[in-house]
């Protein structure tokens, strides 16, 4: 066993998208609310609210099926730029505590509370301050949940949703192993959970005494990482700032774009994407590139490269929608465009370069 | 259309517009002027639809209408011939181009083609000094960031007041921002308010092309989403830059408690030397401020390292600070005063550069320096 017993949390946003929603807009409150692209046009769910889940809707199902299912459906097209200011706000609360979080999503991230700032010996204190804390600050409640190590602490924030707070203690984790069924891991979907119990794998612990052969039939490559976790092993750090290469949105739109203000408004959205992910990874970038597919299927990149690295959202968009001028997008019609950002750096790292003049700092005293 | 025009008019005003065309080509006829005859002058228009000139110059007109020709080979061919008069003549066949025993056909492309652009009224809104705004682009020009940054930033931001005018650019990095009060005999209509807009890097450039030769005020006047310069006659008209210019009086340090006078050649010398051994990336010199003296000092990885020692009157507590050579030396071409005075207060504010007894104007120069 772990020679030191860790204590990870997972915390989630709940309905994270649709809550602030709701949180903005009154008149929506109580109401069943799905947030993402028009139902006559492709569009898909991104969130909904609970009063939506009632009705089945859930996010990723096509927003025409959602109509379907819940007809007093309210459509709330995303805004991306408002969610990531709430986002920024519990990222700092999280900060606050430890600087061992790996973000996962804008509303979802592990923390290694084994040490922290606030000197909580208890995991379960903890995960209750920062709900509480983030409630205060941003009026939004998230389920946490609390477990030795990043699996159990993912399904446990699962288990009770909304506001919800569950714990796996050390002595309990076989306890609980013992009712997972296979499809609660993250990873499993429903095709691969079918697979499973064609083999007479429902639990998670039937993988135990399973034979090698018949596992590794099922899910191939995933097989030996299925039995770690099938003994509750988990043994994978919480990371900060995971080290990526690149960060990118693709978009491929229900019609072709020939209207340049909307591909330049597509495009700015994109690499606002962009500037946020690099913002909570607290990294810069040297490198925007887009991508452009036209019609007829072509595609084209166009890159540019700039010192000092940023991750100015302004910067970054200004950027990217001056490349579009080195493609015909507009001219030719557009059927899927891309923003990415590339040659990372940590900021802190970078001796070279000035840190910028501080036009939206404080005012000089 | 059928004209005769002297070569040197023709090549004086062909040569303005070289900056004005479309490099890029990607729309054919912008790379064209399209030339109007009449009258007994021949007016000449190019843009790239950011800028436009509107220019002209005497002509005998034989027949009068208009065509379009592509500037920069129009130029080439006009350069290269002998100093006499030029024939301009479209016939059904195309455009024809001859002098002395010289013969050209050219191709043209449909006037029709060729963007309109806004007409000023012919009512300015302010009248500005030419050898004022002349010195106010060259002090702020080089401080626009180039291509592909925030947008805002490809422009300066042109401030008129009924008592003076500033133009201000940054970017990002260092700001540069002149002031200069306005003769208020010479003011026909005044604004009553204060008036900002942003304008394109380009437009500032050919703003100081058309500035450097000549005398006579320029006349401004601020259409809907253009502004018009008219230069002695020659018409620059520029799109204004849409979108929020910085808070640039936020960047400019109010707390800087100390301060040091450098002659300026001298600085300019030390810098220039010592910015050899400099980081070839990052061009960082260091300022060790101690007493009686400053330090100027770099070091490459690849090459060695340079100091260099500089005598001046300070006694305030030793500082060091890094600065990007290339932006000091930007500051200390544009100025022409004996000293220059760097204002700073530690090694991570923003330090201010200032000419000494400058005289009707103020110039202020603002670089974040870099980190050590």
């Amino acid at each position: 066993m772990d020679s030191v017993l860790k204590r990870i949390l997972h915390v989630d946003m709940d309905a994270f998208y649709a809550s602030v929603e709701q949180r903005d807009n009154p008149s929506l409150r109580g109401r069943p609310v799905a947030v993402g692209g028009d139902p006559a046009h492709r569009g898909v769910v991104a969130a909904a609210s609970y009063e939506a889940r009632q009705f089945g809707v859930r996010s990723a199902i096509p927003m025409a099926r959602a109509v379907r299912l819940c007809p007093s459906l309210v459509i709330v097209p995303p805004d991306f730029r408002r969610y990531t200011v709430v986002s920024r706000a519990v990222f700092e609360i999280f900060h606050a505590v430890t600087s061992l979080v790996e973000p996962l999503s804008l509303d979802e991230a592990y923390l290694d509370v084994t040490d922290n700032a606030w000197g909580e010996t208890l995991g379960t204190v903890v995960a209750q301050r920062l709900k509480s804390e983030i409630h205060a600050t941003t009026g939004l409640t998230a389920s946490a949940g609390v477990a030795p190590n990043k699996f159990l602490a993912k399904i446990a924030s699962g288990w009770k949703k909304p506001d919800g707070l569950t714990v796996i203690a050390p002595e309990r984790v076989e306890q609980f192993l013992h009712k997972l069924p296979v499809d609660a891991l993250w990873g499993v979907g429903p095709v691969t959970a079918g697979r499973l119990r064609e083999r007479g794998i429902a639990r998670l612990i039937d993988v135990r005494t399973v034979d090698d052969a018949v596992l590794r039939a099922a899910v191939g490559s995933q097989a030996d990482w299925l039995r770690q976790l099938a003994d509750g092993h988990d043994d994978r750090p919480v990371v900060p700032n995971r080290s990526a290469k690149s960060s990118g949105t693709e978009n491929t739109f229900s019609n072709d774009l020939t209207d340049l203000t909307q591909i330049r408004a597509e495009i700015d959205e994109m690499a606002r994407d962009g500037a946020a992910w690099l913002e909570r990874k607290g990294l810069v970038c040297r490198t925007v590139t887009i991508k452009v597919r036209y019609s007829d299927f072509s595609t084209i990149t166009r890159s540019h490269t700039a010192l000092p690295a940023t991750r100015h959202a302004d910067e970054i968009a200004a950027r990217a929608t001056m490349l579009l001028e080195r493609s015909e997008a507009g001219r030719r019609p557009v059927r899927l465009l891309g923003v990415s950002v590339h040659n990372l750096m940590d900021p802190s790292a970078e001796p070279d370069g000035d840190p910028g003049l501080p036009f939206s700092g404080p005012d000089e005293e | 259309m059928e004209l005769v025009v002297r070569k040197t008019d023709l090549l004086r005003e062909l040569q303005l517009f070289q900056g004005i065309v479309e490099r890029k080509n990607t729309i054919p006829i912008l790379a064209n002027v399209l030339i109007e005859a009449g009258g007994d002058e021949v007016k000449m228009l190019a843009t790239d639809l950011e800028v436009g000139l509107r220019s002209k110059c005497p002509a005998s007109v034989a027949k009068g209408g208009s065509l379009t020709l592509p500037a920069k080979k129009l130029y080439e061919i006009v350069k290269a011939l002998p100093d006499t008069d030029v024939r301009i003549e479209q016939d059904r066949n195309g455009v024809k181009v001859a002098a002395d025993r010289f013969d050209s056909r050219m191709q043209t492309l449909p006037k029709e083609d060729f963007p309109t652009l806004p007409e000023a009224t012919g009512t300015a809104s302010a009248t500005l000094p030419r050898d004022v705004l002349r010195q106010m682009v060259s002090k702020t020009q080089f401080a626009i960031t180039g291509e592909d940054t925030r947008y805002f930033l490809n422009g300066a931001l042109f401030i008129l007041r009924p008592d003076s005018m500033g133009l201000v650019s940054t970017d990002g990095h260092r700001l540069a921002l002149i002031s200069v009060p306005r003769d208020k005999g010479k003011a026909k209509s005044r604004p009553e308010e204060e008036v900002r807009v942003i304008l394109p890097r380009k437009t500032l450039l050919e703003l100081g092309r058309l500035l450097a030769d000549g005398d006579g005020d320029i006349q401004y006047e601020r259409g809907d989403n253009h502004l018009f310069f008219d230069i002695g006659g020659r018409l620059l008209i520029s799109r204004m830059i849409d979108g929020q210019f910085p808070a640039f009086e936020r960047v400019i340090p109010k707390s800087n408690d100390k301060r040091v006078e450098f002659d300026r050649d001298r600085l300019t010398a030390a810098v220039k030397r010592v910015a050899l051994l400099s980081n070839e990336r990052s061009r960082a010199v260091k300022f060790q401020m101690d007493k009686g003296k400053v330090e100027i000092a770099s070091s490459s990885p690849e090459f060695g390292e340079a100091k260099e020692t500089v005598m001046v009157d300070y006694s305030a507590a030793p500082v060091t600070i890094c600065f990007n050579a290339q932006y000091i030396l930007d500051f200390l071409s544009v100025v022409e005063t004996d000293s220059v005075g760097l204002e700073f207060k530690d090694e991570m504010s923003q330090a201010v550069l200032k000419p000494v007894g400058a005289e009707g104007y103020d110039y202020t120069y603002v670089i974040m320096p870099m980190r050590v």
